[in-house]
């Protein structure tokens, strides 16, 4: 209590300085006045009488001392003064200071950069309450731990498990066609179907109207109502508030808006943010598998499930409990169930398991960071000789009875300010590349639905930027600081070369050398190995053909067309396209190579083959194409027969496999000819009647099993056509448009584009970009190492100036010298390089398990990279070296 | 002590009770005098004494210090500490070895 308010009094007190000193002065003046006059009285002479008082009183610095100490707060003033001293330290030496300024700013701009990437895509909190309850549901198999489910199983699970407060699920974001009034041609936009307790379960109150209610969701197609993004909301209706109740069209269907979702929730997804959200129950307006019943089939696997753990409830609690509805779905359903289980993750696992690239941010943070500790030990070369500039400041200090500690506290002060002041450049870099992600230089997603770059610079990144500007000013600054502070005060007052030769001091900077000959190494060669990788996935030969394409997408159901409706108008399209003078070739296919949208799967069992006792069936990503695909897309048909127009609905199924898969399961003999089953051992049999070279159907990914089956025994709503052009293919777009027009006004075309260039952009965009990121990360550091090695090695030279000098006069010849100095250099040179070798290799190695998957050791790099450093820091000894060399005797004896 | 002094005297200068104190104890506490000040503003900033300017004996400004409400509070609670303190000590002097037996 009495201390509580002794230190209000203190705090008040601290503003009026002056004032109080001038009390106390008063106050002893007057003390000392009127002892001096009893004295008097007493009968002593007046100059006895003072001096006695005096005497009396004590010592009067001492007192206001501790009287300032009792009076203020001595560890808020020390700092400010501090501060204020660094401040006018720094400001001496301005080139110095905006040397480590921009050194450090680099450094944390780049490391602030990266982990928002990470950030964004494994750390940052769903954007609801308490989102650390709320945890991932996946069904899983053999070949994945993240499958969906089924509208079925998600209905079992939400009634049978104990362990949640609900249990959600949704599909994935699709694109639908939205048009605000009837009769206007739609324009696709992002919408998500959500089970009806969604928002209730999340725990997000729409800012406008309600969420759905649970019976929204309960009977197929009853209630046609839905839910605003915040984003839609603003841009499409101009956050107009008296559209709750308004009427709009989805996919030609009529729905009641009934609500709008807060800012605060964008949606749950990583990358984008719905436009809207509908229930389950409408799901035959949107796109579902049209070849199955989404409300009964249960291998219609198309749902995402969520669910919020009960307070009381664990983790384990909710595995085991999954676990056993597996196993009863196994048992009960054993053709769609079998070898199948359930697992549920926490928000973490989820986002390391769904998406894999967050391993590249990973990488990105690890570089970054190893460019932010070569700027550390760039800076703390410097601050060091910097204290050695400022010895015998220090030495006076010291001997003034300065305690060391409030001296290390005086010196981390100034780098705590230097490091501050690189953390807000810093942070103002950052921004700069998190903007220029956004800015559509770099990425454009190739995809009409509202899909965003999630890395942003936000309070978490922010702190990030502060922790990293005290963790890199202690850094730089304590070695420093506590070194000069320990100086031999005789002989540092004696003269300004405190620099007295002693094996530990020289072994600190010797460290700081050996250290940033590896980082930098280090760094080096990750960015050369990562650039490679890149280059080697970009120049590798995807097998389909890119140029002289273009591509057009069409989704009738955005319209309203039944399946043989649209059979008909695939059918009709292709016969008008062919007449389009220009047009060598027409291709219809699902999906493009490279696409946005993830491949189908097809589950199947080769016949004849003797099935593991585990496994149900195989799995493989798959196309639905039509008769001109192979030729549009110019991938060679090895063996067999590409599709005709006689394989129809009406004549047996077959199928073309590439040739990873038939080498794969039939590795001796010819695949062709051979059946498939689909689903299980008893399911419907596909004759394989051709084998297709194997193509680069993905990015990054090592090539895998592959079936294409035709579009006329298996029909898909929404289709990509492909027109092989003889000239430039965007001439095509204008011809195409008005056949399309023709057929059907009201049908839009999408993504209609040149396929090179969205080739580009899927493909070479990204990698490029990372090239340019490491690409420059690697430059920085070794810019940065070089001034840095440069600094220290002449700086170690200049300390020995007047040994040199001795040496010389004692009639050592200048080479001597030279190889003197250089041979130094290149021991620590050589042990950096050792230890930045082993570094390099161990990060290649992770590299290699996380994302390439080269296998063995890049060899060209280490050529590339080691001698390039050795060149580079044998050069900064010379010079120096060259300089040192070169003094006359006599002026290194009379040095300073 | 600066408690009681001011107590009995009530508003007093530094000096004042410098002097007070150094007569009360008959010159065996005769401390540097300046030490008083620092434990003048302790007391200050506690709340147990207040300060205003008036003018001495001899016509300066000088700053009297007076206790306060507090102060007495304080004072009274630490007088029966030591109160009982010294008894406690006292009966520990006063007692004699047959007094156990």
């Amino acid at each position: 209590m009495n201390s509580l308010r002794r230190f209000f009094a203190r705090l008040s007190s601290y503003g009026a300085q002056r004032e109080q000193d001038e009390r106390l002065r008063e106050e002893i003046e007057g003390h000392i006045a009127l002892q001096t006059s009893e004295n008097v009285r007493a009968g002593l002479s007046p100059v006895e009488a003072r001096r006695r008082a005096i005497l009396k009183f004590g010592g009067v610095e001492g007192i206001k001392q501790e009287y300032r100490a009792k009076r203020g707060l001595p560890l808020v003033e020390n700092f400010v003064q501090d501060v204020r001293f660094a401040l006018r330290s720094l400001r001496r030496t301005p080139g110095l200071t905006a040397f480590v300024v921009i050194t450090l700013a680099l450094g944390i701009g780049m490391t602030s950069a990266t982990f928002s990437m990470v950030d964004a895509l494994i750390f940052r909190p769903y954007p609801v309450p308490r989102p650390g309850s709320v945890v991932s549901l996946a069904s899983t198999t053999h070949d994945s731990p993240f499958d969906d489910f089924s509208y079925r199983e998600y209905l079992e699970i939400r009634d049978k498990t104990t362990s949640y407060d609900g249990v959600i699920a949704n599909a994935s974001m699709e694109a639908v066609g939205f048009s605000a009034e009837a009769g206007t041609t739609p324009r696709i936009k992002g919408g998500m179907m959500v089970s009806g307790n969604y928002f209730h379960v999340l725990g997000v109150e729409p800012r406008l109207g309600r969420g759905f209610r649970e019976d929204e969701d309960q009977v197929s197609g009853r209630n046609p109502v839905v839910v605003l993004g915040p984003d839609f909301w603003r841009h499409e209706f101009a956050s107009d508030p008296s559209v709750l109740g308004k009427t709009v069209l989805l996919n030609g269907t009529k729905f009641t808006v009934i609500g709008v979702a807060p800012d605060s929730f964008p949606g749950m997804l990583t990358f984008g943010h719905p436009d809207f959200y509908m229930p389950l129950a409408m799901a035959h307006v949107f796109s579902t598998n049209i070849q199955k019943n989404f409300f009964e089939d249960r291998d219609d696997r198309e749902l995402h499930l969520k669910a919020r753990l009960k307070p009381g409830a664990t983790l384990d609690q909710a595995r085991n409990e999954l676990a056993v509805i597996a196993k009863d779905f196994e048992r009960e359903y054993p053709d769609t169930n079998r070898s199948r289980g359930a697992a549920v993750y926490t928000h973490f696992q989820a986002r390391t398991i769904e998406d894999q690239n967050w391993k590249f941010g990973v990488i990105f943070v690890i570089l970054a960071l190893a460019v932010l500790l070569v700027a550390c030990t760039n800076v703390a070369g410097l601050l060091l000789s910097r204290a050695r500039a400022r010895a015998r400041e220090i030495a006076v200090r010291l001997a003034l009875g300065a305690g060391r500690l409030r001296l290390i506290r005086l010196l981390l002060t100034e780098s705590l300010i230097l490091a501050s002041l690189g953390g807000v450049a810093g942070i103002a870099i950052g921004y700069g590349v998190i903007e220029w992600f956004h800015s559509k230089d770099s990425i454009v997603f190739a995809t009409e639905l509202p899909v965003a770059v999630p890395f942003q610079m936000d309070t978490r990144v922010l702190l990030a930027c502060v922790a990293l500007s005290v963790f890199s000013a202690l850094l730089c600054g304590l070695a420093p600081a506590l070194q000069s502070t320990r100086v031999d005060l005789v002989n540092a007052l004696k003269s300004a070369d405190v620099d007295v030769p002693g094996r530990k001091r020289l072994w600190g900077r010797n460290m700081l050398v050996v250290a940033q000959v590896s980082m930098s190494l280090m760094l080096l060669t990750a960015s050369f190995l990562m650039a490679r990788g890149f280059q080697r996935s970009l120049l590798e030969d995807t097998g389909f053909s890119k140029d002289h394409l273009l591509m057009t997408s069409f989704d009738p159901r955005l319209i309203q067309y039944n399946a043989a409706k649209t059979q008909q108008f695939y059918k009709l399209l292709v016969e008008r396209m062919r007449e389009i003078p220009g047009v060598q070739s027409v291709a219809l296919t699902q999906n493009i190579p490279v696409g946005v949208d993830d491949f189908d799967g097809v589950a199947f069992v080769p016949d004849g083959f003797q099935m593991p006792p585990d496994r149900a069936n195989f799995n493989s990503t798959m196309d639905t194409v039509d008769e001109g695909y192979f030729e549009t897309m110019g991938v060679p048909i090895l063996r067999g027969r590409a599709f005709q127009a006689s394989d129809t609905a009406d004549t047996p199924r077959v199928a073309i496999v590439n040739e990873h898969l038939a080498k794969h399961y039939w590795p001796a003999g010819n695949a062709v000819g051979k059946y498939i089953r689909l689903d299980s051992g008893a399911g419907t049999p596909v004759e394989i009647v051709g084998v297709a070279q194997t193509i680069k159907s993905q990015s990054m990914q090592s090539p895998m099993d592959f079936v294409y089956m035709p579009l006329a025994q298996h029909p898909v709503a929404r289709m990509v056509l492909m027109l092989h052009s003889s000239g430039d293919p965007l001439e095509l777009v204008q011809p195409v448009k008005e056949v399309v027009r023709s057929l059907d006004p009201n049908l839009p075309m999408l993504l209609t584009r040149s396929y090179e260039e969205f080739y580009l952009n899927q493909v070479v965009r990204g990698p490029r970009i990372a090239i340019d990121l490491v690409g420059s990360m690697g430059l920085v550091g070794l810019l940065l190492a070089v001034a840095g090695l440069y600094g220290l090695v002449a700086y170690n030279v200049s300390c020995r100036t007047r040994e040199i000098g001795i040496r010389i006069a004692l009639g050592a010849a200048s080479s001597d010298v030279l190889r003197l100095v250089i041979g130094k250099g290149l021991v620590l040179v050589g042990f950096g390089t050792a230890i930045g070798l082993a570094m390099g290799f161990a990060l290649e190695q992770l590299m290699n398990s996380m994302l390439f998957d080269s296998g063995g050791v890049d060899i060209l790099a280490y050529v590339t990279v080691v001698p390039a450093m050795f060149l580079v820091t044998m050069l900064a000894a010379y010079l120096p070296a060259r300089r040192a060399a070169q003094i006359a005797p006599t002026q290194a004896l009379r040095y300073e | 002590m600066v408690l009681k002094t001011l107590d009995v005297l009530g508003s007093l200068h530094g000096y004042g009770i410098a002097r007070r104190i150094e007569q009360i104890s008959g010159d065996l506490l005769a401390v540097n005098q300046g030490t008083l000040y620092p434990v003048l503003l302790r007391l200050e900033q506690e709340g147990a004494i207040a300060s205003e300017w008036g003018a001495s004996e001899n016509n300066r400004r000088a700053r009297f210090y007076r206790l306060t409400k507090e102060g007495r509070k304080q004072l009274q609670a630490e007088t029966q500490d030591w109160e009982q303190t010294a008894a406690i000590i006292g009966r520990f002097f006063e007692a004699k070895a047959e007094d156990l037996s």
